[in-house]
């Protein structure tokens, strides 16, 4: 027989490592032809916190995404990145790219003040040009500035950190202040089970993710795509066993570990919720790790709200499945 | 949101072009004049002295450039992101299946495995301990030191002792997670070499190329300014390259060699040795008010390590903040112990806790939206974090706090695209 | 070891390669013709990031003999765009955000090229079939999957023009 369920999922996510500190730096320089070198410690595994750099680089200097150039994690030319883990690369090394951004845009500042004679609190750095927030008709554009840069002899440098503001906890009870800032999902997920062969199709999945300000919408996405792929097999089809004498991994290869293909995964439907703060980057925050989580319980929920059953344990393979609704349909009678 | 100018749109990744026509540089596609390949002699035993070690005919195989095991170390022998206590090769035991013993450097990967199947190894074996329940005996083995605790932790929030008074409801579980693999697609690969300079280079498949150049600064007993670790284009990772892989025995051999050292991983190498998942037991009481407000909330959680430390001590500080998700409660207790067994080491995998956490505290917000005889979401949005909220740290939040968004976003879009689902879950 | 010739089509020229009797074609094609964008992801034929075009179909080159590639025609991703220039294909998986950490990346495009050669029409439930060989850890799928339909989409829309 094949039943249907339904479960969701939440969870919260702390951004960055827990109660310490952990700092990442960048490096900017704005080049005479507009271009921009961004240096970063951060290690990019694919989820895409170069391309963050660069983002975050245009954002705040007010050029286009395309005249920044990334450079990252050769430790010979880029500064300490810490680890990419914790979700917290777009957090901490967002905001040192945008404080190296800021520190370069100094003298920036200072000659477009001169340039244009306006205070520079007043200057907006957006989409190339420079004006000013009040008469938007008193702008010169970005190779005008540079241009002045030259004949002054000014560099556009800078180097920048940024260290997430937490506090050691007590040692006693564990208060005191572990992140900063925190990310918030919720998933929604429909199965289909087969109470005869313990078979489970995952359906359908809506996961909302609170990242603040979303760095690229189709790169949050792909997180939370990848995250409920992750997150559902991590309850239906993925499991390492233990050889019980020699306690090595009896299936380290992927025939016999079992991840999801692109016909098991559910239809995922991504939304991208967005918060305000003032801590991240432009108020960015990390989705790597709260892209999986909220699927584990989901999927587990749903397998249970399916059949009837109480499971508190992962993984739920066929055969449980089969044995939890043989037993419950021998109480029954 | 605010207008941005670049920001919350779409651009064109900045690392995707040499990706999809194929030239972007993993680890495994460099190769240098003069390359050796190097392996790892692995023991096959969980928990064992090493009493003898002879790699003589290693060494006289033609071909072999170096067998070295950890006298051949310059510097520390110990590593590891919080506690070292995991060795580059080991000097005093075996504490798994998979530990290194020897590595070896050879012309061809064909005599990489010639030369390890020459090495003879003896070994004294001790009892493993195979489960936190027996790592925590007195007459247990101890994997290291005279303990078998790795980490403990107490989170201690309001008063929920007397809290339970004021329950109409009262939930206990036991929830419990399995040991899961990474499985990022590229198994782990690096390359290392002197440059012109005698400056070590490695590059290597890694999260954290900071952190591998101060533990291949230790190893070699250099300053840090005289490594440089580079990543290489790194195949995924999900937290199982954060630890060493390959750094530490390429960045030896090509030190004793004077030669690029390349080293590759199977993929049954790249799974038996990198950390996995925590595997994680939690025992867990809630308690609620009639119209569904969380009151108390106390766990007891535990969790088999493994054989080294690697990132527990982070999971163990994150799981406890977590242990009540994205809700109010103003009593919360959590005890925690992590304990070292002989079994495969678990380490940073994708939430640091969190999942596992999660699995509990959702497990427990549908057992009293059952005792209650309320839907799902309902009791998470009469529960949910807000601005103003108080976690069990004490910390009040202060911004950016969407988690209410998601929950009517989610409920929203799912009314759109799966409406007897949703229905299912808002009847009960 | 005694040494075997190897004469087939690579990346559209004929080449001679000499080369053991024991190795894979993903063995040769990576150490001997420097052909890197195959990878090795699993030497067991699971996750497809090896894989090449064998006489027009996917295979995974680490299920194959290099011996066995005597008188075929292969092409790696090095092949797809002689030119230099990203295809259909590869610009769809950059457009559409298919791209995480490009480990499986040149193995989905030559699964994909495989399939709109034949079915240059594929409904979503095609593509999948044609994309199930290929193992990725990073995106859930749901983009490559759109990257395919989009590549199919624009060459046909290229094909109208």
């Amino acid at each position: 027989m094949k039943r249907r369920g339904t479960g969701v999922g939440c969870m919260f996510y702390g951004v960055g490592n827990t109660g310490l500190p952990n700092p990442a730096a960048a490096f900017v320089q704005v080049l005479p032809d507009t271009s921009v070198h961004v240096t970063v410690g951060a290690a990019d595994i694919g989820q895409g916190s170069s391309t963050m750099a660069a983002s975050v680089a245009a954002e705040t200097l007010g050029l286009e995404y395309e005249n920044i150039q990334v450079s990252w994690a050769d430790t010979m030319y880029a500064p300490e990145g810490g680890a990419t883990s914790a979700s917290r690369q777009t957090f901490i090394t967002g905001n040192a790219v945008k404080n190296a951004c800021l520190t370069a845009m100094g003298e920036l500042k200072r000659t477009a003040s001169e340039e244009l004679n306006v205070p520079e609190e007043d200057l907006v750095f957006r989409n190339r040009e420079i004006y000013s927030g009040k008469d938007a008709s008193v702008r010169m554009t970005y190779p005008e500035l540079m241009a002045a840069m030259g004949k002054k002899g000014r560099l556009a440098v800078g180097a920048g950190y940024y260290n997430p503001k937490t506090t050691y906890l007590n040692p006693a009870d564990m208060s005191g202040i572990p992140y900063e800032l925190y990310s918030y999902a919720t998933t929604i997920l429909e199965v289909e089970v087969d109470t005869d062969t313990g078979e489970v199709t995952l359906l359908k999945a809506v996961s909302a993710h609170d990242v603040g300000t979303p760095v690229g919408i189709k790169m949050v996405e792909g997180q939370i795509e990848g995250g409920t792929a992750m997150g559902t097999g991590f309850v239906v089809s993925e499991k390492i066993d233990v050889d019980p004498k020699t306690l090595a991994i009896k299936n380290p290869t992927l025939s016999k570990y079992i991840i999801e293909t692109c016909m098991d995964v559910p239809v995922v439907y991504p939304i991208v919720v967005s918060s305000e703060g003032e801590a991240g980057p432009f108020g960015a925050k990390g989705v790597g790790e709260p892209a999986l989580i909220p699927s584990i319980p989901a999927t587990i929920a749903a397998i249970n709200d399916a059949i009837g059953s109480s499971f508190t344990s992962t993984p739920i393979f066929p055969a449980d499945i089969v044995k939890a609704w043989q037993e419950q349909q021998a109480a029954k009678n | 949101m605010r207008d941005y100018a670049v920001l919350a749109k779409d651009h064109v990744k900045v690392d995707a072009l040499e990706k999809v026509m194929g030239t972007a540089k993993f680890a495994a596609d460099y190769k240098m004049p003069n390359m050796l390949y190097g392996g790892v002699f692995r023991s096959t035993v969980p928990h064992a002295y090493v009493k003898k070690l002879n790699l003589d005919k290693a060494r006289a195989l033609p071909g072999v450039a170096c067998a070295l095991d950890y006298t051949a170390i310059p510097g520390k022998n110990r590593f590891g992101i919080i506690f070292k206590d995991e060795p580059c090769l080991v000097d005093d035991k075996v504490r798994r299946y998979g530990d290194a013993i020897a590595v070896v450097a050879a012309e061809t990967p064909e005599l990489v495995q010639d030369a390890l199947d020459l090495i003879e190894v003896e070994y004294e074996e001790l009892e493993a301990v195979s489960s936190f329940e027996r790592a925590m005996e007195e007459d247990s083995p101890k994997v290291h030191g005279d303990t078998n605790v790795n980490v403990k932790k107490h989170l201690e929030y309001g008063n929920v002792d007397e809290a339970w008074a004021k329950c109409d409801v009262i939930v206990e579980n036991t929830y419990s997670t399995h040991i899961l693999s990474h499985m990022f697609i590229e198994p782990d690969a690096g390359i290392a070499y002197l440059d012109e300079q005698g400056i070590m280079n490695v590059i290597a498949s890694t999260q954290n190329a900071h952190y591998d150049r101060n533990e291949v600064a230790a190893m070699l007993g250099v300053p840090q300014n005289r490594v440089r670790v580079k990543q290489a284009v790194t195949g995924g990772g999900f937290g199982g390259k954060l630890d060493i892989s390959v750094q530490l025995h390429c960045a030896l051999m090509a030190w004793h060699t004077k030669r690029p050292v390349k080293m590759v991983r199977s993929r049954s190498e790249s799974t038996m040795v990198s950390s996995k998942r925590h595997p994680m037991t939690m025992k867990c009481k809630t308690g609620a008010t009639k119209d569904g407000r969380l009151v108390a909330v106390e766990c007891y959680m535990t969790c088999d390590a493994g054989a080294y430390s690697s990132y527990a001590p982070a999971v163990i500080g994150r799981a406890p903040v977590h242990i009540v998700g994205p809700y109010e409660c103003p009593n919360v207790r959590c005890d925690a112990v992590f304990a070292y067994t002989n079994n495969p080491m678990c380490g940073a995998f994708r939430g640091f806790g969190v999942p596992q956490a999660a699995v509990c505290h959702e497990g427990q917000m549908n057992a009293l939206a059952k005792a209650l005889n309320m839907s799902p979401l309902e009791i998470r949005m009469i529960n949910a974090q807000k601005v103003g909220s108080v976690i069990p740290t004490g910390q009040k939040l202060t911004e950016s706090v969407g988690f209410m968004d998601t929950l009517t976003q989610a409920r929203d879009k799912a009314a759109e695209v799966m409406p007897e689902a949703l229905e299912r879950l808002t009847q009960d | 070891m005694n040494k075997i010739t190897v004469r087939c089509t690579v990346n559209h020229k004929s080449v001679e390669v000499e080369t053991a009797p024991n190795k894979r074609l993903l063995d040769m094609l990576r150490e001997d013709l420097n052909l890197t964008s195959v990878k090795e992801g699993c030497s067991e034929g699971e996750c497809g990031a090896c894989t090449v075009l064998y006489n027009g179909e996917p295979v995974t080159s680490c299920c194959i003999l290099a011996g066995q590639a005597q008188g075929a025609d292969i092409v790696t991703l090095e092949g797809i765009s002689p030119d230099g220039k990203p295809d259909a294909v590869q610009q769809a998986f950059m457009d559409s955000g298919a791209v995480q950490c490009g480990f499986c990346t040149p193995g989905m495009i030559l699964s994909a090229e495989a399939l709109l050669a034949k079915n240059p029409n594929p409904t979503e439930e095609e593509v999948k079939q044609a994309m199930s060989g290929n193992l990725c850890r990073c995106t859930g799928y749901a983009k490559i999957i759109e990257a395919v339909l989009m590549a199919a989409q624009r060459r046909r829309e290229e094909g109208q023009a």
